[in-house]
């Protein structure tokens, strides 16, 4: 088989692949609905919890403990702290991730979409789980840069507050509506 | 007629049954008000075995004159096949204008960019065998456009009815296997098109026996009613609210890059 030959088979199969993912039943597949029911959580998110993890992750709490207790208590307290900030990075991408299909759920709604706004997001989603992914890899490795990771949650906590007021928007129009077409139904004028 | 081998000629009556059924189904359910182009695109279907059936037994299989009518038929069932597809797609995103928008955008750049790499890919291939190549080219297309389609779907969770999936997974399906058996064939030898004639016909009109089977299973209970459409919310919400998000998630990014380069630096 030559290289056009191969490449068109290999574009087949890939297009095979494709199908196959894109028509399994995805379980996953969230409501759209269901964000916006939730949209009263988002003020109620991880990023509330940074200042008992930065205190836990603080290097003055752990020169205090080298110096005072056994190196093997040091050790140990110092990998349970890198298992505090891992979840809570975790839970940090949670909260990303559930902003972002907010976003998209807006988007969806949205009688005119910008195709360069939606590009531009999905390229941030893939460069936030890419960098996500890196910076994991080195808490692994045992680095605990907590003030930059404090900055991290305060972006997030900004955005979880504005989407929280915009979502509050978007569910007085969709009730608004729902309820404007209730009372056309209910006098008579619903048209098939 | 005489010269197609007896296999070959089941495999047809099987599939043309199977076309029958379907037609009878999309009447029967009243699916048929739902989906002219595709109601259209299978009566197409079974027109062109009638049409093939005459065309053979005037000219015969192995004529020029026959394989080309042949594959001006198929021309014509190609073009109904993409009809029909958009209008399922078009049907499913009703309720979603903006996707709407965003979809056909995102099909007429798919379909452009992969017609050139068909052209690139088989430009010298064009005195030996142009129907197949179109043949080909046209099934490439239409398969990276419509999955294309449903991965924007997927992306922004829009609901897709169980029959819509089962329809257009069908004739993706078809394509993808199209090309397929196209490619495979033609790696095994020069004069493929000629020696490996009736593999490609039986094996095709099997993979599309299949895709008749999912079809068939798609229609036999009547098309999912539609919800009554919401007013969607004003543009504005979109226009205020997207850029502001973009830059939220662009600053959280910037912030994520600075950490990792922090902890590059030496401690």
């Amino acid at each position: 088989m030559n290289l056009p030959l191969s490449l068109l088979f290999g574009f087949a199969v890939l297009l095979m692949l494709l199908l196959a993912w894109v028509l399994r039943d995805p379980r996953e597949l969230e409501q759209p609905d269901a964000d916006l029911g939730n949209a009263e959580d988002l003020d109620q998110r991880h990023v509330t919890y940074f200042p008992q993890v930065r205190q836990a992750m603080a290097a003055e709490d752990s020169t205090f403990l080298s110096s005072r207790a056994s190196q093997v208590l040091a050790r140990r307290v110092q990998r349970e702290r890198r298992k505090i900030a891992l979840a809570y990075l975790a839970c940090l991408r949670g909260d990303f991730l559930k902003l972002w299909r907010l976003a998209r759920v807006i988007a969806s709604m949205a009688p005119q979409v910008g195709a360069a706004q939606e590009l531009e997001r999905l390229q941030l989603g893939l460069a936030f789980s890419w960098r996500y992914e890196m910076i994991r890899v080195k808490f692994l490795l045992g680095f605990a840069p907590l003030p930059e990771l404090g900055s991290l949650s305060a972006v997030v906590s900004r955005l979880s507050i504005r989407l929280d007021t915009a979502m509050k928007d978007l569910g007085e129009r969709t009730a608004l509506t729902t309820k404007l077409a209730s009372s056309l139904d209910g006098r008579g004028l619903n048209t098939p | 007629m005489g010269t197609l081998p007896l296999y070959i000629l089941v495999l047809w009556a099987c599939s043309a049954l199977l076309q029958l059924i379907t037609l009878i189904l999309l009447f029967a359910k009243g699916s048929f008000r739902k989906l002219p182009f595709f109601t259209v695109y299978v009566a197409l279907n079974l027109c062109q075995v009638a049409f093939l059936v005459f065309v053979y037994s005037v000219w015969g299989a192995d004529s020029e004159t026959g394989k080309t009518l042949a594959w001006y038929s198929e021309c014509v069932t190609l073009l109904a096949q993409a009809l029909a597809t958009t209008e399922i797609l078009k049907v499913t995103l009703r309720p979603y204008q903006g996707i709407w928008g965003l979809a056909w955008r995102a099909l007429a750049f798919t379909s452009t960019l992969v017609v050139l790499i068909v052209a690139l890919a088989t430009h010298g291939a064009w005195d030996k065998a142009k129907w197949f190549e179109l043949n080909r080219g046209y099934h490439l297309t239409f398969a990276a456009a419509v999955i294309a389609c449903l991965l924007l779907f997927r992306y922004y969770a829009v609901q897709v009815a169980a029959a819509y999936k089962m329809i257009l997974g069908g004739f993706c399906l078809y394509s993808c296997t199209e090309i397929l058996i196209h490619t495979v064939l033609q790696s095994l030898g020069k004069k493929w098109f000629d020696a490996y004639e009736p593999i490609w016909q039986s094996s095709t009109m099997l993979s599309f026996i299949v895709v008749l089977f999912i079809w068939v299973a798609a229609l036999w209970k009547p098309l999912p009613i539609e919800a009554r459409q919401a007013a969607p919310p004003s543009d504005s919400v979109y226009q205020r609210l997207s850029p502001e998000i973009n830059e939220r998630l662009r600053e959280l990014n910037e912030k994520l890059l600075r950490l990792w380069k922090l902890e590059a630096l030496p401690q």
